[in-house]
């Protein structure tokens, strides 16, 4: 049996093991000790979840639609007709009429080709990905704060913070390793505060459960900020020497009593003050949030008020503190860091920089488009108005994890014309005119870059199943036939080009790669990485982490007579978003074979619901009739429904209204009612 | 030849029933007529149904040792494996493995009178052994049947009911848990509620209780209020079975398996398991 | 009755090559600073280690994921083939909660019903031991009477006394393969018996466990027994994360989950059996309900199955082997030697 050592398809963990091959097929799942992270152990996903790759549903070959059915192509039909199509389209309508959405879950040397595709080949900035649906609010909100978007410190340090505040992530499902170095700390004594709408799995060794009302967190979080000041918490010289802007925080904040953050959160006074004197008082105090902060139409208010909380008690630059947005994706990090964003080439370096642009353009021999493109988000209204012509997408499902699928369906309906490169056929792909068949992490070679900026190899085990191809290869074929020649003899060629054009990948390469991950910025051959940011300066410039003053704003859709519950979404840790990889599994699938709708067991009573039964759910947008799990773990008048389940869509309810500035959907707030059978 | 306990023997089904709602029996034969002679199996006792390309399921045999050359099993449809059964036609072929668990106890209970309440499609394993009983009747003092479903439709075996009900020294009771609209003239409550109308002399009683886990729980407490001894009370316990072998650990329960050591237990001897979620709960 | 031999740390190799003709062995292999179970490539030398491999070697008897029969349906023609594997295995260097965790392994797989997989690997495999001259960081092999010195169940058992080994055979099968490489090994000298028993009793004072030094097990049994309605079981598996990493890297664990997968070809499907994990919510579920449906009781429920119920039903057979590798892999740092402690002063 051969063993290959590789880093995990499914979250932003990045946790490694060896996958077991024997005649051509992934058969057992060694663990690594010497891994930083995974220390030995994994999630049930990462020992059981792999059967995946070898169903007999894989995407074997092209497929092209003829009528209302897909029949078998070859890779050169299949190509062609796209290339043939694509140029179309960019004559008649020009090349911003094309959008490309990447894959958070291929490779960075996959990402770099496809934004290299859409930018070189076609013309057009419209690249983007599920970040926007997920952590765009991050990028934006930490940017702006520290110069830097991502995760400031890195995992392993978590456990020795002596508070940690756990705010909108159920780590323990989500980020499992994580959760591990938390319920190490606390078992080192740490202090746990954990705010959550719902009672999660860490609550149970919080020192504090703070349910706020979903959407409330500004509210509460200056609230915090508010008794920091006025108790005299703060630390008076990180704050002086290292941050501008903090007398307009203090005067924004001064009005956030905590009876009047109790008021909008419906958390007690006292908590609050708790929650603030707690983290204040910490010499190590870390900050970890997810979804739970960053989808709603504030989320980059939500990441600038959690910005705001750790500067203001010099929590950020030292081991074991910052503020940590753990990245859901396996390789979601490394889809921002490889430029498939409208706004930026690699690196986060402006398309609209002159003197950048001509760097790429030089680098890749084209003129390349200098305006900024359209997010996901923003080009489903475009689909609709017919401004859009044509989609490719790589590696995503967005009928059933974009919000509002009626919306997203009559979209992609409206199309011209549907490209989805994947290695089953999703309900996006079966709306596609061509199909094309990827493959797994277990069947190709590449680079992922976990929640902590870690930079890890992934390496190839098994051969392509039927005529599928490596998701790279296929991007360098399509060039050709698009007229743009990529030529690349592998993979470590691609990361070699990413470093030459990259400044905090410029020390990373396969050679390195081998000896064990690097954390980006890794400028240089000899740069050892970087594992926790900002710590003589952030990165903003002038080196200055800068206060924002953030008002509370409620959430875009709330309950109301008609729809009188508030309705939040989010994931269990058994399946993996959309439900394509892990609903066949058996293992994964045994754990939940169908959908659920969470009811607090007053509602449930008052709705005359019993526990099991069928339930509607409905919002303005649509309907699902789902299973209602009565549990005493959410606030009355709050229901969760996880998106895992195709026939249960969440995402038939929720609604695309977004944050203004990263355009992320408020997936965790909209206004639901429910009914018997 | 040693035999792959893992693989199944083929059958092919010489007739399906429409038994009641929701509910099918098939009658098999082996298509090795050699593994057909030799075939033995005791009341109480199932087996693993194959679906070539879907799956194996633990299925309890309702025929009884006494019908000569076939096998018969009655499904609810409610898995992945017997919903898939259930679209199988007269002629199909799937596969079988058995017979496993400990059966009922025959012998054991020579002599004495029997009293057999059943709920639902729990009936199928006791009529495997009501029907070898009454093959060998002068063994057996009274027999008593008391069967409740929660609406007519769903009462199984019907023909094999009015038969029993038609013999002598033994007796059939029926019960629906709700009236139905059209015509129902019998008892109507839970088969416990039966239980006061019978005449049982419990010296000599052996009672045999099968059905879903909470009638089974509440029967168990009506028997002993009666005065039944809790080695007289023999039952099923219902856990998840898959390889029917006492090796994939799904149906451990204490020191045993009831794949191995059961299904089939006296109430005696389910107490002394401490998980039986019949009997317990766990802070709940 | 067994011999005892003496082999040159230098002369290991040669004795590993000459294996290698008719059998693949196994040894612990160095990866990336992992020590895993590995196919020996003969070119490379054995490694020495410490310790123990995160994944024990009963998955060389019981795979993680095996195959056992495919079916091929052509109408009504159906054509079942078994997949038995026969290859002839030495595993080199197994640890004595190892050897321990394959002793209670035979006796499930070859009990009631004989697995016809696990036979054929176990009827074609060598078991070689390695006694610990030092505790690893988590084993409490020591209290239990599984290790650090392995008493049964090797074919050849191997103690390293510095440049050389002291080889005890177990077996006729051991026997034959030392007599075949007879000019290899020397005869062993009290000396070297006598530093057997000093290395057993140098490496059982060095254990630091929340245990006592020994533990009596029918204690154990009875003591847990009178603990099955405590707090502690929901206590204690507050921050289990459902993983199944824990029946995985058991030595003892042998739940397993057969599937029918259907194969690309039309008609075909292979019955796999697959590791599962009494951990996880589904292993109970049936169509109406869960038989155990809080973590407390899975937790429970593993820790019975392993010190009650297996030496209940199987005479005395060790369920639990002291190797502490569940500590070891645990991410919600839940650990089975602080449950006992817990249970031992009840």
């Amino acid at each position: 049996m051969k063993k290959i050592l590789t880093t995990c398809e499914f979250c932003g963990c990045g946790c490694n093991f060896y996958l077991g091959v024997e005649d051509d097929k992934v058969t057992a799942v060694y663990p690594s000790t010497s891994h930083q992270v995974s220390q030995g152990k994994l999630c049930v996903k990462g020992w059981m979840g792999h059967e995946y790759i070898h169903s007999a549903e894989r995407l074997k070959t092209p497929l092209i639609k003829e009528g209302d059915k897909f029949r078998e192509a070859s890779w050169d039909e299949a190509y062609q007709l796209i290339a043939d199509r694509l140029r179309q389209t960019k004559e008649r309508y020009g090349s911003d009429s094309i959008v490309m959405s990447s894959s958070a879950k291929c490779t960075n040397e996959e990402n770099y080709l496809l934004q290299k595709l859409a930018r070189a080949a076609i013309g057009t900035n419209n690249v983007d990905h599920c970040a926007r649906l997920c952590h765009a609010s991050t990028v934006i909100g930490l940017s702006q704060t520290f110069g830097s978007g991502a995760m400031t410190n890195s995992i392993p340090e978590i456990g020795s913070a002596d508070v940690i505040f756990v705010i909108g992530s159920n780590t323990t499902e989500q980020h499992p390793l994580v959760a591990d170095q938390i319920v190490k700390g606390v078992k080192k004594g740490a202090r746990l505060i954990v705010a959550d709408p719902r009672q999660i799995q860490l609550t149970k060794l919080a020192a504090l459960h703070l349910s706020h009302r979903p959407g409330t967190d500004v509210a509460l979080i200056n609230g915090m900020l508010n008794v920091i000041i006025a108790e005299d918490l703060v630390d008076r010289e990180f704050v002086d020497s290292r941050t501008e802007g903090f007398e307009e925080l203090k005067e924004a904040v001064a009005g956030y009593t905590p009876r009047k953050a109790a008021k909008i959160t419906g958390v007690p006074a006292e908590k609050i003050v708790e929650a603030a004197r707690i983290y204040a008082r910490g010499k190590k105090g870390t900050i970890i949030y997810a979804m739970g902060i960053t989808q709603h139409t504030t989320g980059v208010d939500n990441v600038t008020s959690c910005a705001n909380l750790a500067m203001l008690t010099g929590n950020v630059g030292k081991e074991s503190t910052g503020v940590n947005p753990l990245r859901g994706q396996n390789n979601v990090q490394g889809a921002c860091d490889m430029g498939t964003l409208p706004n930026v080439f690699p690196g986060y370096q402006a398309v609209t920089n002159d003197e950048l642009r001509q760097k790429f353009e030089k680098a890749w021999g084209v003129k390349l488009p200098s305006q900024p493109g359209v997010t996901v988000t923003e080009a489903i209204n475009k689909m609709i108005a017919g401004e859009i012509k044509a989609l490719y997408i790589m590696g995503e499902n967005p009928m059933i994890s974009d919000p509002d699928m009626s919306h997203t369906e009559k979209a992609l309906k409206n199309l011209g014309f549907l490209v989805v490169q994947d290695i089953f056929l999703t309900e996006t792909a079966r709306l596609a005119d061509v199909v094309l068949p990827g493959v797994s992490f277990a069947e190709k070679d590449g680079t992922f870059t976990s929640t902590e900026r870690k930079v890890q190899r992934v390496r190839k085990a098994i051969e392509p199943v039927g005529s599928s191809r490596p998701d790279w290869e296929i991007i360098t074929e399509l060039s050709s036939y698009l007229g743009y020649k990529m030529d690349y003899p592998s993979p470590r060629e691609v990361m070699d080009e990413i470093a030459k054009l990259t400044p905090s990948y410029g020390g990373i390469s396969y050679d390195r790669l081998e000896r064990g991950g690097l954390c980006w910025p890794c400028p240089s051959p000899d740069h050892p990485g970087t594992p926790y940011l900002h710590k003589e300066k952030f990165a903003r410039p002038g080196g200055k982490g800068k206060f924002f003053a953030v008002p509370y704003r409620p959430p875009a859709e709330l309950p109301d007579d008609e729809y009188p519950f508030t309705l939040t979404t989010g994931r269990t840790g058994f399946h993996w978003h959309t439900g394509t990889m892990t609903r066949k599994d058996w293992a994964l699938d045994r754990e939940y074979p169908k959908g659920y709708v969470e009811i607090n067991p007053q509602d449930a009573a008052n709705t005359g619901i019993r526990n099991g039964a069928m339930v509607k759910v409905a919002s303005r947008r649509g309907e699902i009739s789902v299973q209602a799990n009565v549990v005493d773990t959410i606030q009355e008048g709050l229901v969760f429904i996880p998106f895992h389940f195709a026939e249960a869509a969440a995402n038939k309810l929720t609604a695309a209204n977004l944050d203004p500035v990263a355009k992320i959907p408020e997936y965790k707030v909209c206004a639901v009612k429910l009914e018997r059978g | 030849m040693t035999e792959n306990i893992y693989a199944p023997h083929l059958v092919t089904i010489k007739q399906v029933r429409d038994e009641a709602e929701g509910v099918k029996t098939f009658k098999l034969a082996f298509n090795d007529a050699a593994v057909g002679e030799t075939f033995t199996y005791r009341p109480g006792q199932f087996g693993e149904v194959t679906i070539f390309g879907v799956g194996e399921a633990p299925i309890s045999i309702t025929s009884s040792p006494v019908d000569k050359g076939y096998l018969e099993l009655a499904v609810a449809g409610v898995g992945k494996v017997t919903r898939a059964l259930h679209l199988k036609q007269q002629g199909d072929v799937i596969g079988f493995r058995g017979p496993y668990g400990n059966g009922f106890p025959f012998d054991e209970v020579k002599g004495n009178d029997i009293l057999f309440v059943a709920g639902g499609i729990g009936l199928a394993p006791l009529r495997s052994l009501i029907n070898q009983m009454f093959a060998e009747r002068d063994k057996f003092g009274k027999i008593g049947i008391l069967y409740g479903t929660r609406y007519p439709a769903l009462l199984c075996f019907r023909d094999d009911i009015d038969r029993w009900a038609g013999l002598e020294n033994s007796g059939v009771l029926l019960t629906v848990d709700t009236a139905p609209d059209n015509g129902w003239e019998g008892n109507i409550g839970v088969v416990g509620s039966l239980l006061p109308k019978t005449r049982i002399d419990l010296e000599n009683t052996v009672a045999f209780v099968c059905g879903p886990p909470i009638m089974i729980h509440f029967v168990i407490m009506d028997l002993l209020k009666m005065g039944f001894g809790e080695d007289k009370i023999i039952t099923t316990m219902e856990r998840r079975m898959e390889c029917g072998l006492g090796k994939c650990g799904h149906c451990n329960i204490g020191e045993k398996y009831v794949c191995l050591d059961g299904p089939v237990f006296s109430y005696q001897h389910l107490k002394e398991l401490g998980e039986s979620v019949e009997l317990h709960t766990f802070g709940r | 009755m067994s011999e005892m031999k003496i082999l040159d740390k230098a002369k290991l190799a040669e004795f590993i090559e000459k294996l290698g003709a008719d059998f693949e062995v196994i040894v612990p292999q160095r990866e990336d600073g992992n020590l895993v179970f590995g196919s020996l490539d003969h070119t490379q030398p054995v490694v020495e280690f410490t310790g123990k491999p995160l994944v024990p070697p009963k998955e060389y008897l019981f795979p993680q994921r095996e195959e056992l029969l495919t079916f091929t349906v052509k109408g009504k023609e159906i054509r079942v083939e078994a997949h038995l594997d026969n290859v002839k295995r030495v595993i080199w260097g197994i640890r004595p909660c190892d050897l321990a965790g394959i002793k209670t392994l035979d006796t499930i797989f070859l009990s009631n019903y004989t697995d016809n997989y696990y036979q054929a690997r176990r009827e074609n495999t060598i078991l070689m031991g390695l006694n610990c001259n030092e505790p690893c960081s988590s084993g409490f092999c020591s209290p239990l009477g599984t290790g650090p010195f392995a008493k049964d169940s090797f074919d050849l058992l191997f103690t390293d006394l510095g440049n050389r080994f002291l080889i005890e055979t177990g077996s006729e099968a051991g026997r034959e393969l030392v007599a075949s490489s007879a000019d290899l090994f020397a005869e062993a000298r009290d000396a070297d018996k006598a530093k057997l028993k000093e290395l057993e009793e140098k490496c059982k004072r060095a254990f630091k466990s929340p245990l006592p030094s020994t533990v009596d097990l029918a204690t154990v049994s009875n003591k847990l027994s009178g603990a099955w309605s405590d707090a502690l079981w929901t206590e204690e598996s507050e921050t289990c994360i459902l993983c199944g990493g824990c029946n995985f890297v058991c030595p003892t664990c042998h739940c397993f989950n057969v599937e029918d997968v259907p194969a690309e070809q039309q008609g075909v499907s292979t019955r796999v059996r697959y590791w599962d994990s009494c951990q996880l919510g589904g292993f109970t579920q049936m169509a109406a309900e869960n038989t155990r449906r809080t973590q407390a009781e899975r937790l429970r429920q593993r820790v019975f199955h392993k010190l009650v119920y297996i030496p209940d039903k199987y005479n005395g057979a060790v369920g639990c082997t002291g190797c502490g590798r569940c500590i070891e892999v645990c991410p919600g740092e839940i650990s089975i030697t602080n449950i006992l402690g817990r249970v031992m002063v009840k």
